[in-house]
């Protein structure tokens, strides 16, 4: 292990040129990556830009997800695989509550509206609470064990979300009302490149939430605590910090990104099923892996860079080679800079 | 609850007696023969498939029974966890053949679930007539643009005579037709096709393919993706298939596999143009994944659509009197109808060769298959020695807005679009076109 380890250092530090291996295959597969995207840009502007429109949208989606699954990192070191689950999991709650509203999803009308602002609230604070208590039942007890102790109850914990929304659907889809403002009217080709309302909806609304959350984490007496705890959690302790507290808030937060994610993706394409938090979960996490894990501004961006990986991989290499391309990322990232974009930022020991 | 029981055996008993003095057939003055069936009934399809058996069942006991003995039918469930097992459908077959007196089956109502059974029933020699399998290699091998098959016809038998009939046509006419339509009645040149990467899907994909050149139209892109890695986002296929230039969607694919979040994501890109498949789509769960974008959804089905055979009106009439519930006739209704008359034909048959006796499975097994110029519901047909029906009708659908299970021929979506239908179109007759 020892020696696999240093092996991969040393690899990692070979020089090429006054810059190390690993920067250089970074900066090589990068760089090509760009090119390629930059050629059909040029040559084929409309796909270019229109796949760009599906990819930032879906990015802004596995933004909100990944923060989720940094934080968490950040604080304590634990992958929680039941993350993507929990955002799933809120779609599911959100197409049950709109059902108690008369909502139209044929046409934008005031109900919906409300329904959405009532909805969208309480769905969050559902989620946080479950949130919360997976939590203080599955990891709390678990904090001082070997760290594959937790990670096997995440594990566990995701199989019996999934469980849960198995037994309350079945397999097939789960339906959420198509309430955002759609149809002509709210679409429009710009330059060959269709763009619609709900495009800018989900854009808008991650930036809006991402920004909330830095200021929280940056600004708010909480926050600091997260960040001293995230630090060091034993001199947060001496400090006065409670640190149940604030893991506890960690993963209320985390979760409340979640829920306003899943319900941004449910209202966005409308239909899901119990089984999308698994490969969106796993996706989340490379974006957060991929932007640094630990880092919040990283995982936003890692968010938003897999989603246009995504979708320049459906159109350019062919759907089915998808998943290749984002775990090959993850498999590069991990190989050539394992902090990530920004620099990963975990616990000091 | 005995005591209830007890007095329900007297009612019938008594019914049975009268029955006995009053019709000249004698129903039941020889004993009983039974059958069963083995279907998925706790799906809207299943249970609507059963009822067709239950109708022949009662109108042939009704009538006299076969040459003097009474039918009693069993409807085995072959639901496990919502859905087909192919697992409960073997047991279901153990509990037919460990009771001697039953003859023969009708069913499965999956593809794969006649997979496992035939292996069980044909050592014994147990007849059994799907209403609606359509996987071509249960009976025969797959040719060319098609896959090979994966299991093969005669291992399943394992030397054993055949002992499985269909009265539906197979997969491998389906892309075909929906090519032949495309290209000659939607005057479509260029389509793109999708398809799920399952066995299926990359069969009748191709198969629509092969046909669609060979009219001399384009294909101007073939996709795949699989369920697990796709997640929900297919805008950027479909959004390369109109930059390719295609005028429409063919799919391969069943819904499980999410084949119809396409047709809803087209709406999302602004491109409207036919989205069609085969029976994979042709599904309440195709219509509910499509929402907001179902009208348009072509289908087809491997068999002829019972309210379409102009002979069929009375039966259907009939059985809408004795069955008056809104899902209880169904797409296979009318072939399970049908298998079942052809199973008591059989019957009536080997009873003839016993002398009068009851038959043995070997008897009624060797009548089926000497089956010639069946009247059926859904028309007049053969079986060749494969168990295949000399009919090889293709139906083919769309969905249309504003109908309800009641007014439409085929099934209606369940969530957002209870009024989207699929409505018969027309249908292709192979066996014509090839002679």
């Amino acid at each position: 292990m020892a020696s696999s380890v240093s092996a991969l250092n040393r690899f990692r530090s070979l020089q090429l040129g006054g810059i190390t291996l690993a920067d250089f295959g970074f900066f090589f597969l990068t760089g090509l990556a760009i090119l390629y995207l930059g050629v059909q840009a040029v040559f084929d502007p409309k796909t270019f830009f229109q796949t760009l429109d599906f990819g930032v949208a879906d990015g802004a989606i596995y933004a909100l997800v990944a923060l989720g699954y940094t934080m968490v990192y950040g604080i304590i070191e634990l992958i929680n695989f039941a993350h993507g689950d929990i955002f799933t999991l809120s779609a599911f709650i959100g197409s049950a509550l709109l059902g108690f509203f008369a909502v139209n999803g044929n046409s934008f009308t005031l109900t919906n509206l409300i329904a959405l602002a009532v909805v969208i609230p309480v769905v969050m604070l559902i989620i946080g609470g479950i949130n919360v208590t997976i939590e203080r039942i599955a990891y709390r007890p678990l904090r001082n064990a070997p760290r594959l102790a937790p990670l096997i109850t995440a594990i566990g914990m995701s199989f019996i979300v999934e469980g849960v929304m198995f037994l309350w659907h079945g397999a097939a889809i789960v339906s959420v009302p198509d309430l955002l403002p759609h149809g002509p009217g709210f679409q429009t080709y710009i330059g060959g490149v269709f763009f619609t309302f709900k495009d800018v909806f989900v854009v808008v609304s991650a930036v809006i939430l991402v920004s909330l959350l830095a200021i929280f984490i940056n600004r708010s007496k909480l926050g600091k605590a997260m960040r001293a705890t995230a630090q060091d959690r034993d001199a947060a302790q001496l400090m006065g910090i409670d640190i149940n507290r604030t893991i506890s808030a960690t993963f209320f937060i985390g979760a409340l990104l979640a829920a306003a994610g899943g319900m941004i993706y449910g209202l966005y394409f409308t239909s899901l099923d119990y089984h999308l938090g698994f490969r969106a979960g796993l996706i989340a996490f490379t974006a957060a892996v991929f932007g640094g894990i630990g880092n919040i501004p990283g995982a936003a961006l890692g968010g938003l860079l897999i989603g246009l990986v995504q979708a320049f991989s459906d159109n350019y290499v062919g759907s089915k080679w998808t998943e290749v391309v984002i775990f090959g990322i993850l498999i590069g990232v991990l190989v050539f800079r394992p902090t990530g974009l920004l620099g990963m930022r975990v616990p000091e020991k | 609850m005995v005591r209830a029981r007890g007095l329900l055996v007297l009612t019938v008993a008594a019914l049975v007696a009268f029955a006995c003095g009053s019709s000249s057939g004698a129903a039941g003055s020889k004993g009983t023969i039974k059958i069963g069936s083995d279907l998925p009934v706790c799906t809207v399809g299943g249970q609507s498939t059963a009822n067709g058996v239950q109708f022949a069942v009662n109108q042939k006991n009704a009538a006299g029974g076969v040459n003097g003995y009474t039918i009693a039918y069993t409807s085995f469930d072959d639901c496990s966890q919502g859905s087909y097992s192919a697992d409960v459908g073997v047991e279901n077959v153990q509990k037919m053949l460990g009771d001697s007196k039953f003859l023969g089956m009708i069913g499965p109502y999956n593809s794969a679930v006649a997979k496992a059974e035939i292996p069980i029933s044909s050592p014994q020699h147990f007849t059994m007539i799907s209403p609606s399998n359509t996987n071509p290699c249960l009976t025969k091998e797959q040719l060319p643009p098609l896959p090979p098959c994966s299991y093969h016809a005669a291992d399943l038998r394992n030397g054993n005579a055949n002992n499985y009939w269909r009265v539906v046509t197979t997969d491998d006419y389906q892309g075909p037709a929906m090519a032949d339509y495309y290209y000659k009645t939607l005057n479509i040149t260029d389509v793109a096709i999708l398809d799920d990467s399952t066995v299926f899907g990359v069969g009748i994909a191709g198969s629509f393919e092969a046909e669609f050149k060979k009219l001399g139209g384009t294909v101007a892109k073939h996709s795949e993706y699989k369920k697990d890695q796709q997640g929900s986002d297919f805008r950027s296929i479909l959004n390369a298939f109109r930059t390719a230039g295609a005028k429409a969607v063919y799919v391969g694919g069943t819904d499980d596999q999410n084949i119809c979040i396409p047709r809803k994501q087209m709406k999302d890109l602004g491109w409207d143009v036919p989205f069609g498949g085969g029976d994979g789509i042709e599904t309440t769960n195709c219509i509910d994944q499509a929402t907001g974008n179902e009208p348009g959804i072509y289908a087809t089905s491997a068999g002829a659509d019972a309210t379409q055979v102009p002979g069929a009106a009375s039966t259907i009439a009939a059985f809408r009197t004795a069955f008056p519930g809104a899902n209880d006739f169904g797409g296979y209704t009318m072939q399970a109808y049908d298998a079942a008359n052809a199973l008591m034909a059989a019957i009536g048959r080997a009873i003839n060769d016993a002398n009068g006796g009851t038959p043995s499975r070997e008897q009624v097994r060797a009548e089926m298959a000497k089956t010639k110029g069946f009247v059926g519901v859904v028309g007049t047909y053969d079986f060749d020695a494969n168990g295949d029906t000399s009919l090889k009708i293709v139906s083919i659908y769309v969905v249309q807005p504003g109908l309800t299970p009641a007014t439409s021929t085929g099934v209606c979506g369940s969530k957002t679009a209870k009024d989207a239908c699929f409505v018969w179109k027309t249908q292709f007759d192979f066996a014509k076109l090839s002679s």
